[in-house]
């Protein structure tokens, strides 16, 4: 008797083609509603060395924090609430912990705190939520998202007072975690570090220079190339993969797509760390600046990588690992001011906006 | 793996994929007893099919995967497979127990239907 063993994994990938110039584009909308990136990778072909401009950009980035221990219930600290919450946009997220296996916290930009607990934690907690979507059968995990800047939820409040019982007397939720503001930057979050033991951290820029690639023929006006093709080959050359295969080849029969043309030079560059999509949203600017000026190659491509455990994905979507926990996005723009997004989750978390 | 599109003007168009990566990447990690030991990228290969025909047979080891990219030092590679055959491979991996008379295993560390995705894991990231 024969098992079927090969079910189709789940994937999606939605691509947009549009302009910059078009007013109705949504790029801006988009890929801000990824708010908690890990990291940028630029590719830039026939490029030796990045722009002053260009590396100006990607060296601005602003700062981040880590603090170790906190208490949970820290957030709820009216002197911050005022400083921060009230003011500009947080971004914070639990750090270390994972959506599968641990209890997870987002603060977002838009003062909504958001739980993602085990059905334990979510008990003792005693505050409404709902049941996670990805839930099988059994309901094992729970979502509990609280505006922080509701009238309820002012110090004080009679909301505010439940929360706060709930997460210092009853579930005592403890993490390290990973702080950013807008644009008030550390400063705005002093009244909460300075009780804390923390460190402030700087994206880490890596350049790499490339030569001699192999590289897809790739035109505006069309997808002249298989948008997953196209991902993969972007891999590849951000993995370091050697193309220099045939389908002969016994261990790898991994080619450039066709047609392919080749490139002399390329610049590789990334950013890592709690990276805002207002630093991201500069760093596209400078790269149309970038491509106005004539060269050999008319397009550049940028992807941004969400954190995988971050407790949500697109907007204000629940996010989950089921295999990969995957959510990026790849940006490519042309001189000619047209671009071509394309957007991937995992094939149950929300569909991209 | 139906694409839905939708048109409003000429210049702007979308298109949804859903399911329809042709392929799936795998990160993965040799654990050895004696860590001593060291393989080549061939090795490596041989070692994989011989599991997939220990589990499957010789049509298991005709299954078509690539190795992508391999570190001897750390024994860590990218494998890539056919979406159909992720499942076998995955499994076979799994059931890897022994290499040359000593006990090891195969950690899978990251599987993904996008290849971008094993260079940007956000569990990586290390801040003293």
């Amino acid at each position: 008797m024969s098992v079927d063993v090969s079910p189709t994994p789940q994937s999606l990938l939605v691509c947009d083609r549009s302009s910059f110039l078009d007013q109705k584009n949504r790029l801006n909308s988009q890929v801000e509603q990824l708010r908690f990136n890990y990291k940028v990778s630029l590719l830039l072909p026939e490029c030796g060395s990045a722009p002053s401009h260009l590396d100006s950009v990607l060296n601005s980035f602003s700062s981040f924090c880590v603090i170790r221990n906190l208490p949970i219930y820290e957030l709820l600290d009216r002197h911050f609430l005022e400083s921060a919450v009230y003011h500009g946009s947080v971004y914070g997220l639990s750090y270390g912990t994972r959506m599968d296996e641990d209890n997870c916290v987002a603060l977002m930009p838009n003062g909504r705190l958001s739980l993602s607990l085990d059905k334990d934690s979510y008990e003792l907690l005693g505050l409404q939520g709902k049941p996670s979507r990805f839930n099988h059968r059994t309901r094992i995990r729970f979502v509990v998202s609280i505006d922080l800047t509701d009238s309820n939820m002012a110090p004080g409040g009679q909301g505010y007072l439940r929360l706060l019982t709930g997460l210092k007397s009853r579930l005592q939720l403890q993490t390290d975690f990973l702080l950013s503001h807008h644009p008030g930057g550390i400063p705005s979050l002093q009244p909460l570090l300075s009780r804390f033991e923390w460190s402030e951290h700087k994206p880490k820029v890596v350049h790499r220079s490339l030569t001699d690639l192999a590289c897809p023929v790739l035109t505006s006006d069309q997808w002249s190339c298989d948008p997953h093709s196209f991902l993969e080959w972007l891999g590849a050359v951000d993995a370091d993969i050697s193309s220099e295969n045939s389908s002969s080849t016994f261990l790898s029969s991994w080619v450039c797509p066709e047609p392919q043309r080749p490139v002399s030079q390329a610049l590789s560059v990334s950013v890592c760390g709690l990276l805002l999509p207002q630093d991201l949203h500069r760093l596209t600017q400078a790269l149309r600046g970038y491509l106005e000026q004539p060269r050999l190659e008319s397009w550049a491509s940028m992807t941004v990588h969400g954190f995988v455990d971050s407790v949500v994905s697109w907007g204000e979507n629940e996010h989950r690992v089921h295999r990969g926990g995957h959510n990026f996005y790849t940006l490519l723009m042309f001189h000619n001011h047209m671009y071509h997004l394309h957007l991937a989750s995992e094939a149950k978390d929300s569909c991209p906006p | 793996m139906k694409p839905a599109e939708k048109e409003e003007e000429s210049v702007y168009k979308r298109v949804v994929l859903k399911n329809a990566s042709p392929y799936q990447y795998m990160k993965i990690c040799l654990v050895l007893e004696d860590e001593s030991t060291r393989l080549s990228a061939v090795e490596l290969k041989l070692f994989i099919i011989s599991g997939l025909r220990n589990l499957y047979g010789e049509v298991g080891a005709a299954l078509n995967f690539d190795l992508l990219k391999y570190d001897e030092d750390t024994l860590t590679a990218f494998l890539r497979v056919t979406s159909r055959g992720l499942v076998k491979l995955w499994s076979s991996l799994t059931l890897l127990g022994s290499y040359q008379n000593q006990a090891c295993a195969f950690r899978v560390l990251q599987v993904s239907s996008f290849l971008l995705s094993l260079t940007g894991n956000s569990r990586d990231l290390q801040l003293d």
